[in-house]
């Protein structure tokens, strides 16, 4: 017995060193022919020979490259991206890029990097992105500063950097993006930031660095696109430091992994020295959320308390009249009322996605919000029986309502009167319960996108989707028709200007042939994964330039007559059909032969029938069917030899009979 | 060598195959947790520090692995089998763009990561038996980022 187990591990121990040497022989792939290409985890110690001398965009990740130097890329020399990440590499010698003049983009993420030479990086005319992530710098010093005049974005997270110290002459004019996060900077100076003066509208990233001071006026006057302190334990070190800066997003939220303290009034004095347009506190605890609490944000336009464990708003909140951008996803709120609406009068968007409580709508919680434009209440448990008049009650100009993933809504005729400006509609996956022959979305006139899927709806409802007269986009995906079939008569008679029709997964059998004849302008229709017969095709004849999507139905044999219907298409995606690979369908494989160009997903579309084709993809299948030339030849001479041999019977028949009178 | 065949026999009638090697994340008096990389490129660690069937509220777990793929977005895929019939499936947003819930979440292809701390799950009890755990991670591409069969035998 152990002597099998030892040969049972040998032989685990020999498959599995069989996969790694197996794996030396794969070859790069080709994304873009003689650009584009992907040559990552296949242990390679050079650049392959099979490699064209075009290659732009290159891939090389987790191979063995423990030096480059100038010989080593010196084959392909139009490179604009080259990743390195995890070559093992040591050493960059001296010229290594002497020939690549269009190089933009180096990544050398994940580099044990012992040494980098003066000249190394020299060469290209504008290098414009640098990644040193996780290469075991710890002093600045260490990146060669030669060529880096075009430098737009820097990014050196998880190394050991404890000091923002930058070289003397490290250009910074044209830096956009420096991300640092992950180090061990404790401490930011003046004389720090002070490098950084030339560039504008920097966004820099400081997460995960747990920074214990700031030196006053370290920011003092200075403009930024964004700053990130993600974990960082006490905010109000960061705000005072902050002072009389200007910063469109400011992100100080934290973390689930993290120990936190709780946020008092006091801690955000800071911001109300500075100017900061958004901001982001996730996840951090407050620990008195009184009105004293909103008193520094009276100058931002966007405010993000995701995850917060907000369950109230206080009322009363005064000054918020910047406030464009609202989001209290994944807080307590048991009713939307709590939010205060009323605080912030000039909303355009408000999120609360994913509330952890069941959230009660109420009336007219948010009909102070008169300027709100997009509202998302999904994933929050929303429950309804008469939606959604009173719950959405004065919301003149919304044009986004997301109430997907939610409890069972019941919608009333012209449930969505009080807004009448919608333009996108999502209830997927939000069961809806509609009174027969009434129209929830009567009135719609701006309607364009209508999201359906998966709502448990009564599509035998003529008058379901009545009065939106401009819709473009609609998916009933998900939802079921009876008996499997979509009538001459049904409820897609008045979408005139539907351009996307989304049907899959409807449980679809068949499809009257004057179904959408109503449907004039559709561009994209999406039929996949349901029962579909070819006979179905019909109800598309008075359709041009369509992308179709038919795959994985019940397609075998596509008749001849429904061949100038497919042709009339753009693009028709016929995968996983049970296809017909006989001389009864020969009309169709010759078809779709001649048609590659106009075929999709090609891999998947393979014959079902007969046994020994199965599996094998259409495009590849060679019939011979019907008469060939020697086949009628030979049917010639065999007719010949009969009538000749039947000319012999009936006269030795004769002969023998007049022989026996 | 006789625990060894046993374990061998285990882990075949298990359905281990050939591959990464077969690691223990836990091992208590009531409790013992195997698993198995089945990502073809790489193996990962993996580890939990409270192993007992009386699972509290604040587990908290260690794992080390090398990124291959950007995780500015990370979703975690989870189906639960017993005797070879599915029980339980589960997916759960790790990170998202909005709401980057650890501090591993934005870190990129290449970087290698270690997290030591909680993972936040209603506390249970699981009840005697053996189970089958598929563990799927994947970004927002949806390209795999780590991958494990694992075992549960809880006695």
């Amino acid at each position: 017995m152990p002597s099998n187990v030892l040969g049972f591990l040998f032989a685990v121990l020999l498959s599995a060193s069989y996969q790694i040497i197996s794996s030396l022989d794969q070859k790069c792939t080709e994304k873009e022919v003689n650009k584009t290409y992907n040559c990552e985890n296949l242990g390679l110690r050079e650049i392959p020979d099979t490699l064209p001398n075009t290659v732009e965009f290159l891939e090389f990740g987790f191979n063995l490259l423990p030096a480059i130097q100038n010989t080593t890329f010196s084959r392909i020399i139009n490179l604009v991206f080259l990743d390195l990440t995890r070559c093992q590499i040591n050493w960059i010698h001296e010229d290594t890029f002497q020939s690549h003049l269009q190089l933009d983009t180096i990544v050398l993420t994940g580099n044990p990097l012992i040494f980098m030479a003066e000249t190394s990086l020299n060469g290209p005319r504008s290098l414009r992105h640098l990644f040193l992530i996780q290469t075991g710098i710890s002093n600045l010093e260490f990146i060669p500063i030669q060529n880096l005049k075009s430098l737009e974005s820097l990014y050196l997270g998880s190394n050991y950097i404890s000091s923002m110290k930058f070289p003397p002459n490290f250009p910074t004019q044209n830096l956009k993006v420096l991300e640092l996060q992950n180090n061990a900077i404790h401490y930011l100076s003046r004389e720090d930031m002070g490098a950084l003066r030339q560039a504008s509208n920097l966004s820099l990233d400081f997460s995960g660095n747990d920074i214990t001071g700031i030196e006053p006026g370290a920011f003092y006057s200075k403009n930024f696109q964004s700053l990130k302190f993600g974990g960082t334990l006490n905010v109000s070190v960061i705000l005072n430091g902050l002072l009389n800066s200007t910063i469109q997003s400011l992100w100080l939220g934290t973390f689930q992994d993290l120990d936190n303290q709780d946020i008092t009034p006091a801690m955000l004095e800071g911001l109300c020295r500075m100017h900061v347009h958004s901001l982001n506190l996730q996840n951090h605890y407050f620990s008195d959320v009184s009105l004293t609490m909103f008193q520094c944000f009276t100058g931002l336009q966007e405010l993000d308390l995701t995850y917060t464990h907000l369950s109230v708003l206080p009322s009363g909140i005064a000054g918020m009249t910047l406030l464009k951008k609202l989001v209290l996803n994944s807080n307590h709120f048991h009713q939307l009322c709590q939010i205060s609406a009323a605080s912030f009068p000039f909303l355009t968007d408000l999120f609360i996605k994913g509330n952890l409580e069941k959230l009660d709508l109420g009336v007219g919680c948010l009909e102070k919000l008169e300027h709100l434009e997009k509202l998302d209440l999904s994933h929050s448990q929303v429950e309804a029986s008469e939606c959604c008049n009173l719950q959405l009650k004065t919301l003149p100009h919304l044009q986004n309502l997301n109430l997907s993933y939610n409890q069972p809504l019941g919608l009333q005729h012209q449930a969505f009167k009080e807004c009448q400006h919608l333009q996108n509609l999502d209830l997927s996956f939000t069961q809806l319960r509609v009174d027969s022959s009434q129209s929830p979305f009567q009135n719609l006139q701006f309607l364009q996108v209508l999201n359906l899927s998966h709502c448990v709806l009564d599509t035998s409802n003529q008058n379901l989707l009545a009065g939106i007269t401009n819709l473009q986009y609609l998916n009933l995906e998900g939802n079921h028709f009876s008996d499997g079939n979509i009538p001459k008569a049904n409820l897609f008679q008045t979408l005139s200007t539907l351009k996307t029709l989304v049907l899959s997964l409807c449980e679809l059998l068949s499809i009257d042939e004057q179904a959408f004849q109503h449907l004039e302008k559709l561009s994209y229709v999406d039929l996949s994964h349901n029962s579909l017969t070819s006979s179905s095709i019909n109800a598309l004849g008075h359709l041009k330039g369509l992308y179709l999507n038919l795959a994985a139905n019940n397609m075998d044999i596509i008749p001849w007559h429904v061949l100038p219907i497919l042709s009339q298409q753009s693009t028709i995606n016929l995968s996983l059909n049970p296809l017909d690979c006989t001389c009864t369908n020969i009309h169709f494989i010759t078809w779709y032969k001649e048609n590659l160009k106009h075929v999709v997903n090609l891999e998947k579309t393979v014959c079902a029938n007969p046994p020994a084709l199965r599996g094998m993809k259409v495009s590849d299948v060679e019939l011979a069917c019907g008469m060939t030339t020697v086949g009628i030849l030979f049917l010639f001479v065999f007719l010949l030899l009969f009538i000749i041999g039947l000319g012999f019977l009936v006269k030795f028949l004769l002969r023998w009979k007049y022989q026996h009178i | 060598m006789r625990t060894g065949t046993l374990l061998c026999a285990l882990l075949s009638a298990l359905g281990y195959g050939a591959g990464w090697p077969v690691h223990k994340a836990c091992s208590g008096p009531n409790l013992q947790m195997l698993y198995q990389s089945c990502d073809p490129l790489q193996d990962f660690g993996f580890s939990v520090d409270h192993c007992s069937k009386e699972l509290p509220s604040n587990l908290k777990i260690r794992f080390g692995l090398i990124l291959r793929q950007d995780i500015k977005e990370l979703f975690l895929d989870l189906a639960l089998f017993t005797k070879g019939t599915s029980v339980f499936n589960f997916s759960y947003p790790v990170c998202e763009d909005d709401q980057p819930k650890f501090s591993f979440c934005g870190r990129r292809k290449g970087e290698q990561i270690y997290y030591a701390g909680p993972i936040s799950i209603s506390g249970f009890q699981i009840p005697q038996g053996d189970y089958q755990v598929l563990l799927q991670m994947y970004n927002e591409n949806q390209a795999p980022v780590a991958c494990a069969n694992a075992t549960v035998i809880a006695t």
